[in-house]
């Protein structure tokens, strides 16, 4: 009940300060507000994350037969399957799209077919939010509203990435982002070569190719992991950014907003996670979702383009920037031209699968023959 | 409660009229019909709507008094309207599909945007006004009930069924949040004494009146499907919604869903501010 006049003490007595020391105060608050411990992690996972792509990317090579070989990757259709399943198995997309970033690097899967297994690790990875949520339904859930928004973040995603896949293929043969490139420069190349490569050096003088890509994977995993708990603070109040559970927003705000979550957040799951704090009850409106994932598509894949940009390959950051370009394009043309059609077919889709028991076992069976069906093909 | 009541003479000012008609009963201030005329060489298709408008009113216990401006229909409306101090404004909603309506929205729709009182628009078929879909959502205050009853009470027969309908769109923004709340009925929801469940309560504690039939409803799903589900379903001879927000940061960034309803509803809609 104090609060507010003691604030006001402070804040008069501050004004009365001369300029200099006022400064001095508001940068000592500003230094003692800093999580030195997140700023730390960050760094460490930045370390872990480049020390990961320098081991996949010289160990990729060594899997070549594997994945031309026994899993039989030879064309785009493969690769989709491959990257799809992959992001199964590793249940995130990231270290997958970087993966397939170092078989392209190392000459295993051409252009088109890091495009596509990028593509497949997105479709992969939205599956993880419904798998979640089946886990809660095994528990005795209910199955309508635990498997809702795993179920419509995978129809958006699905949906805007396979419309995405033509226009990705279209830029990528034409060629028409060939010339914008962002390149790490001679100087931080020499930098990361001679802190990363004299380990790589080291791993290398007795681990085979295939066990450093291995490693070299654990690590990535081990370095998203990290991330996600060096990100700032995002409980943020429902008050604090309008009634986010009870209005209805436009859709283009929505979209801004995924778009700008995920930049910072690079994994669509934590934007999502996000809104549970941004309402009193955990509750979002589905007119709210469905442009809010499809922005978070897009700047997912921000830490696909640092992946690209450290390996030095410039068709490597071409495919990343195809792969978001062409999800944007499919998003925008939603949103100005048909996104109240488009949303109620989703709602539509998931209603029908939550439906009944029978459904949403066949559309569990489809998740998983699908992309054993395309990797086979 | 004086009422304007916009006429251009065509088929959807005609269903203007006969609505004007049911709701005149009702008032005791003496309600005014519009027309306008673009330019001066309309004047007579002006007068002979104004002709055609005493013919269909003619049956009222009342008088009617009719005007005629010159100019632009949306702004000769609303100028009308503010110079008078009306409290409703009824017109028909003509379906344009050209270039400029499909951006600026209808004349209809544009009064209803600009007009600083309720607007009645007559669509679909008009009949007498027993069953009223009052589609509130909660999340103005104070809310679209208190709004159309302190507005719009002079309008009531005082025989009506009301149906006070919630739609709950949202979903879990994660999986393994509570979520009992997301599948409840209106009952239920007043039970647990829920935010939707406490002024749904109130919300019939203000409908309470001898006479009035007030049920409270929840629906599931997107809002503008499941209030057009709901209209269509229940065949309501009236729909009252609430009017995009005026003004602030909340009028760029929430969905406009009066205009939403308006294009899709197929019957008599009250759009209350």
């Amino acid at each position: 009940m104090h609060d507010p006049p003691n604030v006001e003490v402070v804040a008069n007595e501050d004004r009365a300060l001369p300029a200099w020391r006022r400064l001095a105060a508001t940068t000592r608050r500003l230094w003692g507000r800093i999580h030195w411990g997140k700023i730390a992690l960050f760094i460490v996972s930045l370390f872990l994350f480049i020390l990961a792509l320098t081991l996949m990317k010289d160990g990729a090579r060594g899997l070549a037969p594997l994945v031309r070989d026994s899993f039989r990757v030879t064309n785009p259709v493969n690769s989709l399957g491959f990257g799809w399943l992959f992001a199964y198995v590793v249940m995130s997309g990231s270290p997958v799209a970087a993966a397939a970033l170092t078989f392209f690097d190392a000459g295993v899967i051409n252009q088109l077919e890091t495009f596509t297994m990028i593509t497949g690790s997105r479709m992969g990875a939205s599956f993880i939010v419904l798998f979640i949520g089946f886990i809660y339904v095994l528990r005795g859930r209910n199955r309508v509203t635990s498997l809702s928004m795993g179920l419509t973040s995978l129809t958006v995603t699905w949906t805007t990435y396979l419309a995405g896949l033509v226009v990705g293929v279209i830029i990528l043969q034409t060629g028409m982002l060939d010339g914008v490139q962002l390149q790490t420069g001679a100087v931080l190349s020499s930098v990361v070569d001679r802190i990363f490569d004299p380990i790589a050096g080291f791993l290398a003088s007795f681990l085979p190719g295939w066990a450093l890509f291995i490693v070299g994977m654990g690590i990535i995993l081990a370095s998203f992991n990290l991330f996600d708990r060096c990100l700032p603070d995002m409980a943020i109040k429902e008050s604090q950014v309008g009634r986010v559970s009870r209005l209805v927003y436009r859709p283009w705000v929505m979209f801004l907003l995924g778009a700008g979550v995920t930049t910072i957040s690079m994994s669509v799951s934590v934007s999502l996670g996000i809104l549970v704090p941004l309402s009193n009850r955990g509750f979002i409106r589905r007119e709210n979702v469905i442009p809010y994932i499809m922005g978070a598509n897009i700047t997912t894949f921000v830490d696909t383009l640092l992946a690209a940009v450290l390996l030095d390959n410039p068709a490597a950051f071409t495919v990343v920037l195809t792969e978001m370009m062409s999800i944007a394009v499919v998003s925008l043309v939603i949103l100005a031209l048909f996104y109240q059609r488009f949303e109620r077919n989703s709602l539509r889709l998931v209603a029908a699968i939550t439906a009944s028991n029978r459904n949403l076992a066949v559309f569990m069976v489809v998740l998983f023959v699908t992309p054993i069906i395309l990797l086979l093909l | 409660m004086k009422i304007l009541i916009a006429t251009g003479g065509s088929s959807h000012s005609e269903k203007a009229l006969r609505m004007g008609a049911e709701l005149i009963r009702c008032v005791d201030e003496t309600p005014v019909v519009l027309t306008v005329a673009r330019r001066k060489q309309d004047q007579p298709l002006a007068e002979a709507a104004l002709q055609r408008a005493r013919f269909l009113l003619a049956d009222v216990p009342c008088d009617i008094e009719t005007r005629l401006r010159h100019g632009r229909p949306v702004e000769q409306i609303i100028a009308e309207a503010k110079e008078g101090s009306y409290g409703l404004i009824i017109l028909g909603e003509r379906q344009t599909h050209t270039l400029k309506a499909r951006l600026l929205g209808s004349v209809a729709l544009q009064v209803v945007e600009r007009a600083a009182c309720p607007v009645l628009l007559a669509k679909g078929e008009i009949r007498p006004i027993r069953r009223i879909l009052l589609c509130d959502s909660g999340a103005v205050v104070p809310s679209l009930l208190s709004r159309f009853t302190a507005q719009l009470a002079d309008t009531l027969l005082g025989e009506e069924h009301i149906t006070v309908l919630h739609v709950m769109s949202q979903i879990t923004a994660w999986p393994g949040v509570p979520d009992e709340d997301l599948q409840a009925s209106a009952e239920e929801l007043i039970e647990e004494r829920t935010p939707e469940g406490e002024w749904l309560a109130s919300g019939l504690e203000v409908l309470s009146h001898p006479g009035i039939h007030a049920v409270a409803k929840v629906r599931h799903g997107a809002v503008v499907d499941e209030i057009l589900a709901e209209s269509q379903e229940n065949d309501y001879d009236l729909v009252v919604i609430g009017a995009h927000r005026d003004a602030g940061w909340q009028r760029v960034l929430l969905a406009d869903i009066a205009r939403e309803l308006i294009k899709h509803l197929e019957r008599p809609v009250l759009v209350v501010r």
